[in-house]
């Protein structure tokens, strides 16, 4: 049987529980029920041990309920980003990373593998029970750091030598570190550069600031790659209407990012059934890179069009030639003092028109693909909606009934018999 | 690709404490501190003992090492790809610094690669030169502990001067703005930095009291049902306050945190979910809600 340790191999097992944790926090243990209890405990335990004073804990009937509850506004760096600093290693892994870079200490001491080996011997000599690399572990290792660009190879005749990359010299960057670290996709690998630095001086707090795509940041990472050389990938995809993940073949085509629920999702073309189509990327894990596709630019270009037409995330593909498009329009009425609602119609508007239709009356409208985008969006105006239409009618009967329910909801109409 | 031990916390830990082995120190609690300030909860009883039981040959039992230099490393392909990334952000202008030396790496990703779809389109203009300036001097003065001279304009148009202790820049990503939190003015806490026109060290003798004053906190409960996906559309919409869920027989009660200045945008966040979400506390947080349809009755939309 194992040891418990803090460190983790495989980020995917607790990618999922960390979710579960922040984003729910209502499950009792029993009711982790796809993992066993020791894993749940071990995997708790370790998110303790991260995220410290961020846990919390209430007592049911059903059990005790583990929670993460952090005011993102308050927590001037993303906590999540320790999970993506606690990958496991052995002690051969970090003895010789160690000393490999003691030994390859600047740009100008180049080496060839049996040099290297010569010399971690003398390194270890001094201890009670010295351990052994032979000589393929350490060139696995320099193969690795290699491609981490961290150690370069130079050929000189049939012999392999190495030596350490060139340091970038870098300017007083803490400033910068501390903003992106927490607003740029994949803002841990800002948090590792920070992790380096002596200054920790911050000067930045985050409003309305999701923190659960740190999760997702080796996914996004992948994806970002793919895209940078038009490559199709494969990737496992667990929706939440499948219980066993399906693989998916697609040419991913750009990253959509909410700031407003803090979802992400990939707008990909899939070709088996020849649509662009929207995953989303918590759902995703194992993306694997393949050939890249000549298909990348057309693809590309055509969701840049169809976004003039994306309320959220939906797109659809054109029928006969012709775009699925619905409409949707409504209009508010506007008191005396009371321009920030045309304000905010302007502003948060993300396609269509705003319409003055009299000193007191605006109309919003567009066509979407998908109604059921916007309704959220429409209802933030109820106090002042004075006419709505929707294309289509069944959206539109469904808001009309959802007012109506708001309305018995808070008693201001009775509850039919 | 980013999950890789050259990045642990265990690996920056044992980086400094051979630093400080190198620089002549020989105190375990130092060590252990060093830990505790770079590493987890529990890594204190991982990293110093591997290292003295020699798991870790990096340090002798007489606490000695064979490194003869200060770990270093040099800046990983994705580190340089991450930073060319965001060099091509427009508010890297705001800070005045030329990441150089990057030239030839392809970034991570550029804006094409992104797309952030329900930003407001009224951010602050990060490329204005006013703009720009304004921003480094609230910088420099958070960075040195100085105080400030503000002259701005308020919503009603009107020119308001303060001078205040500037505690932080808040960016809201929703907004895209920056807004400076300040004490020391009664009725000036939140300054939007694009309403600024004037932004001044202040160097004078008037002592500016910086003690920031409490946050007013209120807590709402909401019923949560778990129809049309409410229940996970909620728990993700409000994820970043702080809040607590529990299941109450077929529905979800989720209290949430907030701070009392946001309570209009939480009541038109509260209204966005339609009947799906009831508020059930506070008293006077519902009858906002209340009062908003009311309003909506008077429209007769049905």
């Amino acid at each position: 049987m194992s040891s418990y340790s803090e460190l983790i191999k495989n980020f995917e097992k607790i990618r999922s529980y960390m979710r579960e944790f922040y984003v729910y926090g209502f499950k009792s243990r029993e009711e982790y029920n796809k993992k066993s209890a020791r894993s749940y405990d071990d995997e708790r335990r370790r998110m303790e041990s991260w995220l410290g004073d961020h846990m919390s804990f209430v007592r049911t009937p059903e059990g005790k309920n583990v929670f993460i509850s952090i005011d993102s506004r308050v927590s001037q760096h993303n906590p999540f980003y320790k999970a993506l600093k606690a990958k496991s290693f052995t002690d051969g892994d970090i003895t010789l990373h160690f000393i490999l870079f003691d030994i390859l200490h600047s740009p100008e001491v180049v080496l060839s593998l049996p040099e290297i080996l010569e010399k971690i011997d003398e390194y270890l000599d001094g201890f009670a029970s010295p351990m052994v690399f032979d000589e393929s572990t350490v060139r696995k290792k320099l193969k690795e750091y290699m491609e981490q660009e961290i150690i370069l190879g130079q050929k000189k005749g049939r012999k392999m030598l190495y030596h350490r990359a060139e340091n970038i010299p870098l300017p007083e960057i803490t400033d910068i570190l501390n903003f992106y670290s927490e607003v740029a996709p994949c803002g841990v690998v800002g948090s590792f550069l920070l992790d380096k630095l002596e200054e920790k001086t911050d000067s930045f707090s985050f409003k309305h600031h999701y923190i659960t795509s740190a999760m997702d940041s080796n996914v996004l990472a992948m994806l970002f790659k793919a895209m940078h050389k038009k490559c199709i990938v494969t990737v496992s995809n667990m929706s939440r209407r499948a219980d066993e993940p399906r693989q998916n073949r697609i040419i991913p085509l750009r990253i959509f990012i909410s700031v407003q629920n803090g979802r992400q999702h990939l707008l990909a073309y899939q070709p088996d059934f020849n649509v662009i189509k929207s995953f989303r990327i918590d759902y995703l894990s194992d993306v694997k890179i393949e050939e890249p596709t000549p298909r990348f630019d057309e693809l590309r270009a055509e969701l840049d069009q169809k976004q003039a037409h994306m309320w959220g995330v939906t797109v659809k593909t054109k029928r006969h030639e012709e775009e699925c498009l619905e409409h949707i329009d409504f209009t508010v009425r506007v008191a005396e003092n009371e321009e920030y609602i045309i304000r905010r119609l302007e502003r948060e508007k993300r396609c269509g028109t705003v319409e003055k239709l009299d000193e007191h009356t605006y109309r919003f409208s567009a066509d979407i693909y998908d109604t059921s985008e916007i309704i959220p969006w429409i209802r933030t105006f109820i106090c002042r909606i004075t006419e709505l239409h929707f294309s289509n009618k069944a959206f539109e009967t469904q808001f009309k009934k959802d007012i109506r329910a708001m309305y018995r909801m808070y008693g201001l109409e009775e509850v039919e018999a | 690709m980013i999950f890789n031990e050259i990045y642990s916390a265990y690996y920056n830990a044992v980086a400094k404490i051979i630093t400080a082995v190198l620089d002549g120190k020989t105190d375990e609690r130092e060590f252990n501190q060093i830990v505790c300030d770079h590493a987890f909860g529990e890594s204190m009883l991982t990293v110093l003992p591997a290292l003295k039981s020699e798991k870790w040959q990096l340090i002798r039992a007489d606490m000695t090492t064979p490194l003869q230099h200060k770990p270093t490393m040099p800046l990983t392909l994705i580190q340089k790809q991450w930073l060319k990334a965001i060099s091509l952000d427009p508010r890297i202008k705001l800070f005045g610094v030329e990441l150089s030396g990057l030239e030839d790496v392809e970034p991570l990703f550029t804006p094409s690669d992104y797309y952030v779809y329900d930003r407001y389109s009224d951010g602050d203009p990060f490329e204005d030169e006013k703009y720009i300036k304004h921003f480094r001097t609230i910088l420099f003065a958070l960075k040195h502990k100085k105080n400030l001279k503000l002259e701005m304009v308020n919503r009603k148009g009107n020119a308001v001067y303060t001078r205040c202790v500037p505690q932080r820049l808040e960016y809201s990503e929703k907004d895209d703005k920056f807004r400076l939190v300040t004490t020391g003015c009664h009725f000036i806490r939140t300054v939007n930095i694009a309403r600024i026109t004037k932004c001044k060290i202040y160097n004078g003798d008037t002592v500016i009291p910086s003690a920031e004053p409490e946050v007013h906190l209120d807590t709402i409960t909401l019923r949560v049902s778990e129809e049309r996906n409410t229940l996970e559309r909620c728990m993700l919409h409000f994820a970043h306050f702080e809040k607590r869920a529990e299941k109450v027989g077929d529905h979800y009660l989720l209290h949430i945190k907030f701070h009392r200045d946001d309570e209009p945008e939480m009541v038109i966040r509260v209204l966005s979910f339609g009947p799906t979400v009831e508020v059930l506390e506070s008293e006077h947080f519902k009858n906002l809600i209340i009062a908003k349809l009311k309003s909506q009755k008077s429209c007769e939309l049905l």
